[in-house]
């Protein structure tokens, strides 16, 4: 018997959210017809950062460390911008011990795309409190009731500068599906809000809980034009935090009037898209190729 | 021959110009320099020096005690009155200023200042610091810095808050006129290094005024020059050796002493080939050194050679992506900025006490290259080296070049950089051929796998122990496989790199001097001297610390008499490490570990102590 590359099955809990997230990926690859010559799924550490292992067909993944996806998925696609780079990585991931990528990702606006498995817990460490419970929720193993405040995660993105915004349920496949290839093709960083249910340690967020709040937002979320940028910002951030006990989802911002990372690092490269640092040519026959001429006579006193 | 000329004063008021344009000036005249800058982790105002030794031949290291003072303002005399033995170039207009009255000078620095002042049954203001010096045979040149500045603002009709700057220029006018070279020299330098023409203007006629106030003392000649010289300190080099290397993504957090070299290269960024072609590297400034780390191992695994560059704090915190990388066998490199540790510790002064820490950089056991640079010119040669041993073993490189070269500067012959005889060697970098059924880690008698960037292949990477297609497996077996692959394919490093690159051995002697970094140019520069006192000495630099190329230790160091362990620790790291890899120990120990880069002097003295009185361990304290 030969030991298949696929892994035929996965280790997640029964009833994971993770489950509907790896099929929307997985469903978005492939309508948009990409597999490792175009795409790299990039994750981070904990249940959801298991995720590039277990999408079937083949794709490249980078499982990287815990609050690094980001850092890494950044590298990635500055060295070769052909590849369209997907973020897996948890809430405690992104918004606790990697907060500052996430921000500094949404400044650069860099082309890609994150997608944050939203369960309000640490599920693999068994339960811990993450950044998006809220205050005064006991969930399963937490010994006392959570007293820090949660994070927004929506607003965040918008204050941080990601340029298209949005929020699914792991559990309605096709709404996710469809944010997650627009967030692909969006020319910019997407932030997915990917609300998830954790049926082993958030026994409060349950999947019955979010269906029954959940629902699709219609609103014109799009940047038409530089002048309505804060006005959009702000109608997100209002979705964001609605007055009564209903959870919106569906695209809540929209920008590619920005300019991504891409085109203001072409300011100074010109030839950058077209001769990025992963294909360039370093030696032949073994020897340098890179002239040094002009560093070297800039720097000569005789 | 070997002078010293050191001028000082406040940060931010031209210290590092008028050294760099008097050095420039004096390589014009055929002489060859080195050059060390100390200054405070301060922007403005802190006392800040430049020590250029000056000399005939190549040169690596600074001495103890200065020829040529050269000052502007009243605290530098007060910091350094006791290392001048040849001249003094003061300001007559700070002669009543008193030790008490100079805020910035630390404390300990005043008191021990006024205590040598007072033995002498003296006063503490610069014209008894004038008075001492001349009882010592010092010639004190007193200059009327203001009177002469104020000419030229008022030939020049200049903003006076601007002009006064060029005091500093005023000064290295005058320790170049001592020197007995034609002042065309001086004037060509700052033509060449002002760029604004009213500047300039203005620099060379308070370089002339200087040039004017004293006499020829030392009676230089030109010397005959062959070929281009360059004047680079250690940033610069280290990054045109990247560059040159291939280096194509650097990305760095903002820290002293490492970020000159990111900035530059990011001024460099778009690179001529001499395929018709231009390159240009990304350098991305990212929001912290976990960031900056990682960053480079996602550019690694597309193919690109990356790199990043920090100091011990930032090196502290990437441990954990260097861990990372070396699960993953990403081609990373570090340039290890050494300064003094620990914690912020003394962050623009120099320091050995991290070596071990590059060694075992990371958790788990996995090869990392470590290797040490000892001059500017090896800078140069190890960054090309580091960026092919982390390609030809996949595993993260570490570059150690320490503050002490870092900010220092050579002026050495061109063709030390451009002679061509640097290879790029990229390892078993592919494009497979069956890309759907790629196996990243396959298993290998060398424990080296193809490698295929990112977009070539279908293909995981994971920090969890995983099988050759990069899977996650806990599995026993696999793990024994793959535990040992990560560890025995450091093996390679001795294949490829010739001894010298390993250990650099110098003069032949049963007195051996082991050593590693910076203090290799003081010792060199000792070996005439000490040979004249009858001193015979051989040196032992070593470069290559992971993996520690033991045999070729043992088979140097075998044997000797004396093994003199020379670093700027306090725990000789570097030998501690040959310890534990040979079992051989040293017999003495020279250490230092105030900040401050070792002297020529202190070379000289201490291994003289070591060898004439068996003196078990000297500890050195030269340097302010």
């Amino acid at each position: 018997m030969k030991v298949n590359e696929q892994l035929e099955f996965n280790d997640w809990c029964p009833g994971c959210g993770d489950f509907g997230i790896l099929r929307s990926v997985e469903s978005a690859l492939s309508e948009l017809k990409l597999d490792y010559t175009d795409a790299v799924l990039v994750s981070g550490i904990g249940c959801s950062g298991k995720l590039p292992h277990f999408v079937s067909g083949p794709i490249a993944g980078v499982h990287t460390l815990h609050g690094r996806a980001l850092a890494f998925a950044v590298g990635i696609k500055l060295s070769n911008p052909k590849l369209n780079v997907v973020v897996d990585a948890g809430d405690g991931d992104t918004f606790g011990i990697g907060v500052g990528h996430f921000v500094s990702a949404g400044r650069r606006n860099v082309n890609m795309t994150i997608i944050v498995h939203n369960n309000g817990v640490y599920g693999l460490t068994k339960g811990q409190a993450s950044p998006t419970l809220k205050r005064g929720e006991k969930t399963k193993s937490l010994p006392e009731p959570n007293i820090n405040d949660p994070i927004n995660p929506i607003a965040l993105a918008i204050s941080s500068g990601y340029t298209f915004v949005a929020r699914t349920f792991a559990y309605n496949i096709p709404l996710s599906k469809e944010i997650i290839k627009q967030a692909i093709q969006h020319k910019g960083m997407a932030f997915v809000d990917m609300l998830q249910p954790c049926p082993t340690y958030n026994d409060i967020n349950t999947n019955e809980w979010y269906k029954e709040r959940v629902y699709e937002a219609k609103v014109d979320y799009e940047v038409k034009d530089q002048s309505e940028v804060i006005e959009k910002m702000n109608q997100a951030i209002k979705l964001a935090y609605p007055s009564d006990e209903k959870i919106p989802l569906g695209i809540f911002y929209k920008n590619s009037l920005t300019p991504s990372y891409g085109e203001r690092i072409s300011a100074n490269i010109s030839n950058y898209e077209d001769y990025y640092p992963s294909m360039q040519e370093i030696e032949e026959s073994s020897a340098p190729i890179t002239s040094i001429d002009s560093m070297v006579q800039a720097r000569r006193v005789v | 021959m070997r002078l010293s000329w050191m001028i000082g004063g406040a940060q931010g008021l031209g210290v590092d110009t008028s050294a760099n344009v008097f050095g420039a000036a004096v390589a014009r005249a055929g002489y060859y320099i080195f050059g060390s800058r100390e200054y405070f982790s301060n922007i403005k105002g802190r006392h800040s020096y430049f020590n250029v030794l000056l000399s005939d031949s190549p040169q690596h290291s600074v001495n103890s005690t200065v020829n040529i003072l050269a000052t502007f303002d009243a605290e530098t005399i007060f910091q350094h009155y006791d290392e001048v033995t040849d001249f003094l170039i003061y300001d007559k207009g700070v002669e009543a200023m008193t030790i008490d009255k100079v805020r910035s000078l630390e404390p300990e620095i005043a008191v021990k200042a006024a205590a040598i002042l007072e033995k002498a049954g003296l006063g503490i203001s610069i014209a008894d610091v004038v008075k001492f010096l001349e009882k010592k045979g010092v010639k004190c040149i007193g200059i009327d810095y203001g009177p002469l500045m104020k000419d030229i603002i008022n030939q020049l009709k200049m903003d006076p808050f601007v002009a006064e700057k060029a005091r500093n220029m005023l000064c290295a006018g005058a320790s170049f006129g001592l020197l007995g070279l034609n002042q065309k020299y001086l004037l060509d330098a700052i033509k060449s290094t002002f760029k604004n023409a009213k500047i300039a203007e203005l620099d060379t006629l308070a370089a002339q005024a200087g040039f004017k106030s004293v006499q020829n003392s030392y009676n230089l000649k030109e010397l005959p020059i062959k070929g281009h010289r360059v004047q680079l300190d250690g940033n610069t080099i280290s990054a045109i050796g990247k560059l040159y290397g291939g280096l194509s993504f650097q990305s760095y957090y903002p820290i002293t002493p490492a970020s000159d070299e990111s900035t530059y290269i990011e001024a460099n960024q778009v690179l001529k080939t001499s395929d018709g072609k231009t390159r240009g590297v990304v350098v991305l400034q990212t929001e912290d050194e976990l960031a900056a780390i990682n960053a480079a191992n996602g550019a690694a695994l597309t193919g690109a050679r990356a790199a990043t560059a920090t100091s011990g704090p930032g090196f502290s915190l990437m441990n954990e992506g260097i861990s990372w990388a070396g699960m993953n066998e990403v081609p990373v490199l570090v340039t290890y900025y050494m300064r003094g540790s620990p914690a912020t510790g003394l962050p623009t002064r120099s320091g050995q006490s991290d070596l071990l820490l590059a060694v075992n950089v990371g958790h788990g056991e996995f090869t990392r290259i470590v290797i040490a640079s000892g001059d500017h010119a090896e800078v140069f040669s190890d960054a090309v080296m580091a960026l092919n041993l982390a390609e030809l073993c996949q595993t993260p490189a570490i570059h150690i070049i320490e503050k002490t070269l870092a900010n220092a500067y050579a002026v050495m012959d061109e063709e030390t950089i451009t002679s061509g005889k640097f290879k790029i060697e990229r390892g078993k970098l592919i494009s497979p051929g069956d890309p759907e059924n790629y196996k990243r880690f396959e298993l290998t008698e060398d424990g080296i796998s193809p490698r295929a960037p990112l977009g070539h292949a279908h293909m995981y990477y994971t920090g969890d122990e995983h099988n050759e297609y990069g899977h996650i497996t806990e599995e026993s077996e696999n793990r024994i496989a793959m535990y040992e692959k990560r560890i025995k394919k450091g093996q390679l490093v001795f294949k490829v790199l010739q001894e010298n690159q390993m250990a650099n051995s110098v003069g032949s002697s049963d007195t051996v001097i082991l050593t590693w970094g910076s203090p290799k140019g003081a010792i060199l520069d000792a070996m005439e001297e000490l040979k004249a006192k009858g001193i015979s000495v051989q040196m032992v630099q070593v470069r290559l610390f992971s993996p520690y190329p033991s045999e070729l230790m043992a088979k140097l160091l075998s044997g000797k008499k004396r093994i003199i362990a020379m670093e700027n620790n306090y725990t000789a790291q570097g030998a501690r490490l040959l310890t534990e890899n040979t079992g051989i120990k040293p017999t003495h120990y020279v250490l230092k570990w105030n900040g401050r880069p070792m002297t020529k002097d202190e070379v000289v003295s201490s291994i003289s102590d070591v060898v004439k009185n068996d003196t078990k361990k000297v500890v050195l304290n030269e340097g302010k």
